[in-house]
């Protein structure tokens, strides 16, 4: 029961319920905090309902289809393999729906309250929600946590209709695939869209304004990722200059400085994402938004007002992940109740792109590293020789190590641990432990991978950057 | 927001001085956590904090008197950690009446500095490098994210060697006894002397049991305290205390123990008016005290007003101490362990050994009011009264 205009007190009013703000929730709520939150549409934000999640399942019905199109190799005979997107479709949206409600469930259990509707924060912390059913609600909090998250950002010229030209949001609800597609944007996004359709029999066109493919990614995993996505006749084009599109009668024509056209049925926009600010603050909040309209934080979450934490998409210069919101958010909790923490270390993050081939990296690449003013030692060991990538029939990839080089010029402090190839999202683990406990080449060698598993190219290669590898030179 | 007030102090203390906060405004606190120290006349006490939260303002500056009863702060029950180093701790004057709120203005740096982690994460690795360098982890400072030991940090550490010294801050307890213990001997003239008596009482409460009628346990702690309290009644200089130039002696004995708190210093549980106590009813008020210290329920009242002071043995084979006066006290007996030893007997001018009991008794005196001869008379009388002690109809 909610009684309008009559101010609610709550110990933490969170503005935004995806990840960062339910996770926020949650584990405040556990920590004894009384809290609001106020979401817009429903919890589980962008990463659950248009975002990571379900791109993952769609991800996951291209390697379905791809192992039955090889399964020939392993004397197992498929015919007439038909594609349904609509029910991949349904499925994506069961998942989401069963995840959705195990979150709405934590959140009741733990005694939580949902306001629906969209959060404005004014001056002392209080937040007045000014749309949806909740509306004009005014919450109150000792602590205002803002978790408003982020929107696609869009090109202009490229208005956003849904039938040609789409973001994120509407290519997630898809039922049918399209024949031909244009992919805008060679960043992670991008090219988990354009792997997943081009395993889908779409034939894909990437367009990317800058020289490569995978920028934030090592050079030579993205270079392995790219030649993958040529041979399953992924067009690449890189440092090109989109003017705009021109609609015909079916499908659009991509207008480039100095290039060809490119005529497709359908355009992907993924060139980032803006945070949500627009309305967010009113007067006299003490919180700082920066030109790109992000909100300025500190490493424990503070804004310049010390009572509004920021975690998540809309936090100025973080990755936009959803378990850095999910790490922000425990910072946030626990430096509210004055419990010691320790700063999420952003150059230390795990990555994972979805694509296939998978890619995984966390830690400085080798042109980061030496821009720092390291020298380097690296290392790297191809799937090709790993005999479960054998098994499985997928050897495409790729594990590089950057250590920090020592006066005697062998391998002292892993920097940087990359990864592409089969299931690398998975194997991440041991590397992301690797660096940010700071262990050597040796500390790292020394310890054992299962035989045989993927995760063994991953331990050859810290065997070879520690001085000797038995199967790597 | 929840005020912290100044509690009771037990009966007819009215007023105390802060001596010291032990949280600055910003601070966060938890629920029972020594906030502030308070001192009366007679002793010193730590002020748990009455809620968990941040302490936004403190309205008695450290040498304040405050009444009780009076606020003294002001804790926010659901507020941030924000430090604060530019903003005032407290308003000097009107010290109950000020009400500023120092921690809306604080800069994010100093935010960001104070909030620093300590200890929190050491990774396997920095653990390892600084154990191998003989390095302590709270010497090290750290370079990483919110003061985090990084890998250069540790190895640059263990490059300037072990280490070798390490600053560790006094408990309150250590720091309190220490205050009291400088007070005293600075202030009084110690003198000592130390008499062995016969201590075959102990034979007696042997045979009939060490737990009294009522089951409280008998210890030569509590025989001797009989003794020591009735002698009082003869040397009634001794059952007193000295305050600028005044003697004042006490028609009322009460009696305090020595008690040493683990790493923490020693606390003087008091029993009060002990002149006609039995052993038996002695026994029960220190099992009582005793009780309440191992239980951390000792109030202001159980350590103040005594009016002289036992310190018993620290070991099986301790023969004296030399204890420093519990101020403004005059006196202090020195109980050493009860001994087998070998024993001259003279019977019809032949001199034999025999096994006997014995216990060296001390006593520590302010010279201003005592003398050694005067002590070591009471220390005599003592051991006569403790050789005639009736433990069978007391116990």
């Amino acid at each position: 029961m909610t009684v309008a205009n009559e101010v609610q007190k709550f110990d933490v009013v969170i503005i935004g319920g995806g990840p960062g703000g339910y996770a926020a929730a949650l584990y405040g709520a556990a920590a004894g905090l009384n809290i609001a939150l106020i979401e817009r549409d429903k919890v589980g934000g962008t990463c659950l309902h248009r975002g990571c999640v379900p791109a993952k399942e769609f991800l996951e019905t291209a390697h379905v289809r791809r192992t039955l199109e090889h399964s020939g190799a392993f004397g197992i005979t498929t015919t007439g393999v038909k594609v349904d997107f609509a029910v991949s479709q349904a499925r994506k949206n069961e998942i989401v729906d069963r995840l959705y409600k195990g979150v709405s469930g934590l959140l009741k259990g733990r005694k939580v309250t949902i306001f629906d509707g969209t959060g404005r924060l004014d001056a002392n912390q209080v937040v007045t929600v000014v749309d949806g059913a909740d509306a004009g609600v005014i919450a109150e909090g000792t602590n205002v946590i803002i978790a408003a998250g982020s929107v696609p950002r869009t090109l202009p010229g490229f208005d956003v209709d849904g039938k040609y030209v789409l973001t994120s949001d509407e290519f997630l609800d898809l039922e049918k695939l399209p024949a031909t597609a244009a992919v805008i944007g060679g960043g992670a996004i991008g090219c988990e869209f354009a792997s997943m359709l081009a395993d889908m029999g779409t034939k894909v066109t990437i367009l990317e304004g800058l020289p490569s493919i995978l920028a934030g990614c090592d050079s030579e995993v993205a270079t392995v990722v790219q030649r993958a996505f040529k041979k399953r006749g992924i067009e690449i084009q890189t440092g090109v200059k989109i003017t705009g599109h021109t609609p015909g009668k079916k499908g659009t024509a991509i207008n480039m400085e100095g290039a060809e056209d490119v005529a497709v049925d359908m355009v992907v926009v993924s060139v980032g994402r803006s945070p949500r600010t627009q309305g967010l603050l009113g007067d006299g909040t003490g919180v700082e938004i920066n030109e790109r309209g992000f909100v300025v934080a500190d490493g424990y979450m503070r804004t310049a007002n010390p009572h509004v934490f920021a975690v998540g998409d809309v936090v100025a210069g973080t990755p936009q992940l959803a378990h850095v919101a999910f790490a922000e958010a425990v910072v946030t909790i626990k430096t509210i109740i004055g419990e010691p923490v320790v700063p999420v270390d952003y150059d230390r993050v795990p990555w994972a792109i979805y694509s296939n081939p998978e890619v995984a990296f966390c830690g400085l690449t080798e042109a980061g590293a030496k821009e720092r003013g390291y020298e380097v030692v690296v290392k790297k060991d191809p799937f090709g020789g790993n005999s479960r990538a054998q098994i499985i029939g997928d050897t495409d990839g790729v594990v590089k190590i950057i250590a920090e080089k020592r006066a005697d010029g062998s391998a002292g402090q892993i920097l940087g641990v990359h990864m592409a190839g089969p299931w690398v999202t998975e194997q991440l683990g041991a590397g992301y432990y690797a660096v940010n406990w700071e262990a050597t080449a040796e500390e790292a060698a020394a310890l054992i991978q299962p035989h045989p598993s993927l995760s063994e190219t991953f331990g050859e290669t810290l065997l070879a950057l520690a001085g000797r590898g038995i199967h790597v030179g | 927001m929840a005020d912290v007030t100044l509690p009771s102090l037990g009966e007819s203390v009215t007023e105390g001085i802060i001596t010291q906060w032990f949280k600055k405004v910003g601070d966060a606190v938890a629920r029972d956590e020594p906030l502030f120290e308070v001192s009366t006349d007679k002793v010193d006490s730590e002020m748990p904090s009455p809620a968990a939260g941040v302490l936004t303002q403190i309205l008695a500056e450290e040498g304040d008197t405050v009444q009780t009863g009076a606020r003294v702060a002001v804790i926010d029950e659901s507020g941030v950690a924000v430090a604060s180093s530019d903003a005032p701790t407290a308003e000097a004057q009107g010290a109950v009446t000020t009400t500023t709120s120092p921690a809306a203005s604080a800069p994010r740096e100093d935010v960001a500095a104070n909030a620093g982690a300590t200890g929190v994460v050491v990774s396997p690795v920095v653990r390892r490098i600084l154990s191998d360098g003989g390095v302590e982890a709270s010497t090290v400072t750290g370079t990483g994210p919110g003061g985090a030991i990084t890998r250069r940090d540790a190895e640059r550490a263990v490059a300037q060697g072990p280490t070798e010294e390490v600053t560790v801050a006094l408990s309150n307890g250590r720091r309190r006894m220490g205050q009291h213990m400088s007070v005293s001997v600075l202030s009084a003239p110690h003198g000592f002397v130390a008499v062995e008596v016969d201590a075959s009482v102990m034979d007696r409460v042997d045979e009939l049991g060490r737990v009294s009628a009522d089951g409280y346990a008998i210890t030569d702690e509590s025989v001797i305290t009989v003794a020591a309290v009735r002698a009082l009644a003869e040397f009634e200089f001794l059952n007193a205390t000295f305050n600028q130039d005044q003697l004042t002696l006490h028609r009322t004995i009460s009696v305090g123990f020595t008690r040493h708190v683990d790493d923490d210093g020693m606390l003087v549980p008091v029993v009060h008016a002990a002149a006609g106590l039995t052993l038996r009813a002695l026994a029960r008020r220190m099992a009582e005290l005793d009780e309440r210290l191992a239980s951390r329920q000792l109030n202001a009242d159980d350590l103040m007003g005594g009016t002289f002071t036992v310190a018993s043995a620290t070991s099986a084979h301790t023969l004296w101490t030399e204890p420093i006066i519990i101020q403004p006290e005059v006196a202090v007996l020195s109980i050493g362990a009860v001994r087998m030893v070998p024993v001259v007997v003279v019977r019809e001018g032949v001199a034999t050994l025999e096994v006997g009991r014995r216990v060296i008794l001390g006593l520590s005196f302010d010279h201003r009011v005592c003398d050694t001869a005067a002590a070591a008379q009471y220390l005599e009388r003592v051991g006569e009264l403790l050789a005639g002690l009736d433990v069978a109809s007391e116990r």
